[in-house]
């Protein structure tokens, strides 16, 4: 494995150097029938799950099939996309923000043969490469953080347990049968960088141990004040303890403080947070982004801990097909989940989902909890 | 025969939705094969090890992975993230295994030869792992050693002519919906407005300065596709001032079953006949549409906007033709005080180039946050702490009822000196004269 | 090295409990300067290599270049 330059000189970094570039714009990459007709669209349709079409104000129709795709992609999956949008494409191609990939073209024919092939291209193991759907009243991709992957604060995988839901949820993607969009995200900690607290039905992964000290590397391995100063909840402080007869800095936690953000850990790692028989996911429903007819809210915690069970989740699973399958029963159409449950109140989400109403569903963080308690008398028995 | 055995991973290769895990083995083999003699710069087996740390946490529940605290390349705060591994005498191909944000094309539309540059570089000097792509919209690099950082920098910029996107306290990566490149709802350019400000904010992109984070994402309409309302501490969202355009024939087509309502989105299920009076007029929230079997009203004056009834009959109701955005501000996740959404603080601005009438917005807002921002405090947490009255104030923006879904519920009013006649410095003598002690 | 880049320094240089520090605990280091300012002489400082960045992944501070436990634990 020999060093093989760039053309990147170590020893004058400035040298030929660009930067602050930014990235190619856009309009590079627009097929021609994009290009001609931005902003002059007139409607779209959906012909049927996970084929689009979309009309100029000219005529013009361009047909889009979305597929699906595990947001974890290799370059000989990518070059495989890209081989189909050469050959069925003229080599355009777009992602969208969940994840799918969307292949465009002005021939509903074109399409068809495409969508043809797409069935036929499985992975090694048996799944899909390229299911169709994701579009309408269907349950989209879901999009997620990094987990085991590749996240140090991680309270659960996040490629792992979308696997498994997206398995349960496979014919959803390629239907159009809930009463409204349905979007579930997931975020493998809580300080969420997929931002699932707006989802349908978000899944968060939650530690529920505080970290623990190595009193023996903590001063070795960490600058403790940095590690203190991380703590939103200043449950970290600086002490001295002693240890083999020495008196050592180290650290200590005050473990009713702790909400298990992790971010000491990111800065020390003498203060490990990972537990495997702590760690898990806490499931939260409603939350919403669009301002259609409703305006957007928050998801809401409704199971406060499913345990990691590796490798397919699957009391997770059952939970999170049991929510859909109650909702998808007695919403009307149009409500989104969040829209349902205030409808009929959260109390009848809970007699209909049966999902166990526990102590630690009733919000007791700071100002915003008291919001979230009954100031009324009205409520259904 | 595969280097490490996944029994439970392996489980994660059946089932319909396409497995990362039979992914990654075919990047393992391809590797290993090397059909196309790559000169390798990280470890050649990099996706084994990952597969093999991966069983090992899917067995023991917990992340083999550490946190690193290298940054970027030369000169640059963001755009790399360092990860290494903590068992890595067993997962030496990944012992060094740093993540690199590549700043993603605005709405994410590739040529294959793009994709397929960017593919070269990434199997040579990287894991051949990405994710397509990270939550806040870049093209992640999943997995390379600190000597390639720069290798691959270089090759982005002199090759692809592409930069590197944001992370720390920097502006992150800006994101937007595909607009009206393929939309008929957009009401704004969002890709333009996005590509321009990253052009125009590259040294805030690059270089952290800010208290915490800073997004900025663009949704061209009120549907809010990527979500900028939740997740961006800048959000614009497209928006039209004038009256709803009605098409009465398509409104006609669609009474008499001809055209699918919802543009199709619920054709999966039998819901019956399409009921305007039901389906549109009924659902309405501001309840501003009527609708007498023939002919289709509606008192634009009380519109929302919430885009109900034009996505429910598209070809009959479109968007205004006076259009802009609405700004909000200060949208963040839960850590720490609980999650904020964005607050309405422009009701309406003109999106047109060059922008300028944003980029005030933008920069009085960060004038003000870099100065009184505390360290690790989020924009919306600042305003929180400061007021809204004080982000007003310093966006030089008048209060207007639509700043707030109610007036405040206590008369704890902070009146500045001032506004009272006569100011603070009170007269205690004439006060006496007045009344005793 | 200028008259305000070796303030930064002797800032940096005065603190031993740690190594780094955010953005904003330089603005304290010249009063008269708005933020825009401080960060072009912390820029040029990075660029001189007198600074480097250290970065949490969702926050970032400066410290001397080369100083620190974790520099050393990573590139060990």
């Amino acid at each position: 494995m020999a060093f093989v330059s760039s053309g990147y000189n170590p020893d004058k970094p400035m040298e030929g150097r660009l930067s602050d570039i930014g990235p190619r714009k856009y309009d590079e990459f627009y097929p021609p029938f994009i290009a001609k007709n931005k902003g002059n669209w007139e409607y779209h349709e959906i012909l049927e799950p996970g084929l689009l079409m979309h009309v100029a104000k000219n005529g013009d129709r361009v047909y889009t099939l979305r597929v699906g795709a595990a947001r974890l992609m290799s370059v000989t999956h990518i070059r495989e996309i890209c081989d189909i949008a050469d050959t069925y494409c003229d080599g355009y191609l777009r992602f969208t923000t969940r994840n799918n990939i969307e292949f465009m073209s002005e021939s509903l024919e074109t399409i068809k043969a495409l969508r043809a092939d797409l069935e036929k291209r499985k992975f090694k193991g048996g799944s899909n490469k390229f299911p169709v759907g994701g579009t309408g009243c269907s349950i989209s991709n879901i999009v997620h953080t990094q987990g085991w992957v590749h996240c140090h604060t991680p309270a659960t995988d996040a490629s792992g347990p979308v696997k498994a839901v997206m398995d349960e949820m496979y014919e959803e993607f390629g239907a159009m049968r809930m009463p409204a969009k349905l979007r579930i995200a997931l975020a493998c900690c809580i300080n969420m960088c997929g931002a699932v607290h707006c989802s349908d039905i978000g899944l968060v992964g939650i530690h529920r141990k505080p970290p623990m000290v190595d009193h023996e590397w903590a001063d070795r391995l960490c600058e403790i004040p940095l590690a203190v100063a991380s703590c939103p909840t200043a449950a970290v402080r600086p002490t001295r303890i002693e240890r083999n007869g020495e008196k050592v800095n180290t650290i200590a936690i005050k473990n009713e403080r702790c909400m298990y953000c992790g971010n000491c850990y990111t800065m020390c790692p003498a203060l490990p947070i990972s537990d495997g028989e702590g760690d898990g996911i806490a499931v939260m429903v409603g939350g919403k982004v669009s301002n259609r007819i409703s305006m957007p809210k928050f998801s809401k915690v409704v199971v406060a801990y499913i345990p990691n069970e590796p490798p397919r989740w699957p009391t997770l699973v059952k939970t999170v097909r049991h929510i859909v399958e109650v909702y998808a029963a007695n919403a009307k159409k149009y409500e989104r989940l969040g829209d349902w449950a205030e409808r009929i109140g959260w109390e009848r989400f809970f007699s209909l989902t049966g999902l166990a109403f526990t102590p630690h569903l009733i919000d007791d963080f700071r100002d915003p909890a008291y919001y979230t308690w009954r100031q009324s008398t009205q409520f259904k028995f | 025969m595969a280097k490490h055995a996944t029994p439970k991973l392996d489980e994660l290769e059946s089932g319909p939705w396409p497995s990362f895990v039979s992914d990654i083995k075919q990047e393992a083999k391809s590797r290993a094969r090397n059909a196309d003699s790559v000169e390798y710069q990280v470890p050649v087996d990099a996706p084994d090890d990952l597969l093999g740390v991966l069983e090992l946490s899917y067995t023991d529940g917990e992340t083999h992975w550490k946190h690193g605290g290298i940054v970027g390349v030369f000169g640059y705060g963001g755009g790399v993230i360092g990860r290494y591994c903590d068992q890595p005498e067993m997962f030496p191909g990944v012992a060094h295994f740093h993540t690199m944000r590549v700043n993603q094309p605005a709405a994410k539309f590739y040529t294959t030869e793009f994709l397929r540059g960017i593919c070269d570089i990434w199997d040579m000097r990287g894991s051949g792992l990405t994710n397509m792509h990270g939550s806040t919209g870049d093209i992640i690099f999943l997995g390379t050693q600190t000597a390639q950082l720069e290798e691959i920098f270089y090759e982005l910029t002199h090759t692809m002519n592409t930069d590197l996107g944001g992370s720390g306290s920097n502006l992150r990566t800006p994101e937007c919906c595909m607009g009206p490149s393929r939309c008929e709802f957009a009401c704004y350019d969002t890709q333009d407005l996005c590509y321009t400000l990253t052009q125009d904010y590259q040294d805030e992109l690059h270089r952290p300065a800010f208290p915490y984070k800073f997004k900025f994402k663009f949704d061209g309409c009120p549907n809010g596709c990527v979500a900028s309302i939740a997740r961006s501490d800048f959000s614009v969202i497209g928006t039209w001032k004038d009256d709803i355009k009605i098409d009465r024939s398509a409104v006609q087509a669609y009474a008499n079953g001809e055209f699918k309502p919802n543009a199709g989105a619920h054709s999966g299920r039998d819901w019956g006949a399409f009921d305007i009076q039901a389906e549109v007029v009924d659902r309405c929230p501001t309840r501003c549409m009527r609708w007498d079997g023939g002919t289709l009203r509606i008192n634009n004056r009380e519109c929302t906007r919430c885009m109900h009834c034009i996505n429910t009959m598209p070809r009959a109701l479109k968007i205004g033709d006076e259009r802009g955005a609405s700004i909000l501000v200060g949208a963040k996740a839960p850590v720490l005080d609980g999650a904020q959404m964005g607050s309405l603080l422009v009701p309406f601005v003109e999106v047109a180039e060059p922008y300028d009438a944003v980029k005030e917005v933008i920069e009085n807002i960060w004038d003000w946050w870099m100065e009184e921002g505390k360290n690790r405090e989020r924009l919306g947490e600042t305003i929180k702490r400061l007021s809204f009255q004080k982000l007003l104030e310093v966006t030089n923006i008048k209060p207007q009822p639509v700043h707030v879904k109610e007036p405040r519920h206590n008369p704890y009013i902070f009146f500045k000196e001032e506004e009272v006649p006569g100011g603070w410095d009170r007269d205690l003598e004439a006060y006496r004269n007045r009344h005793k002690r | 090295m200028d008259a305000d880049q070796q303030k930064v320094v002797d800032f940096l240089q005065s603190k031993t409990s740690k190594t780094k520090f955010y953005f904003q605990d330089f603005l304290e280091v010249f009063p008269d300067k708005g933020p825009r300012d401080v960060k072009k002489i912390l820029t040029g400082m990075i660029n001189a290599q007198i600074l480097e960045f250290w970065s949490s992944g969702s926050t970032t501070m400066y410290g001397l270049k080369g100083r620190g436990k974790q520099t050393q634990a990573e590139e060990g």
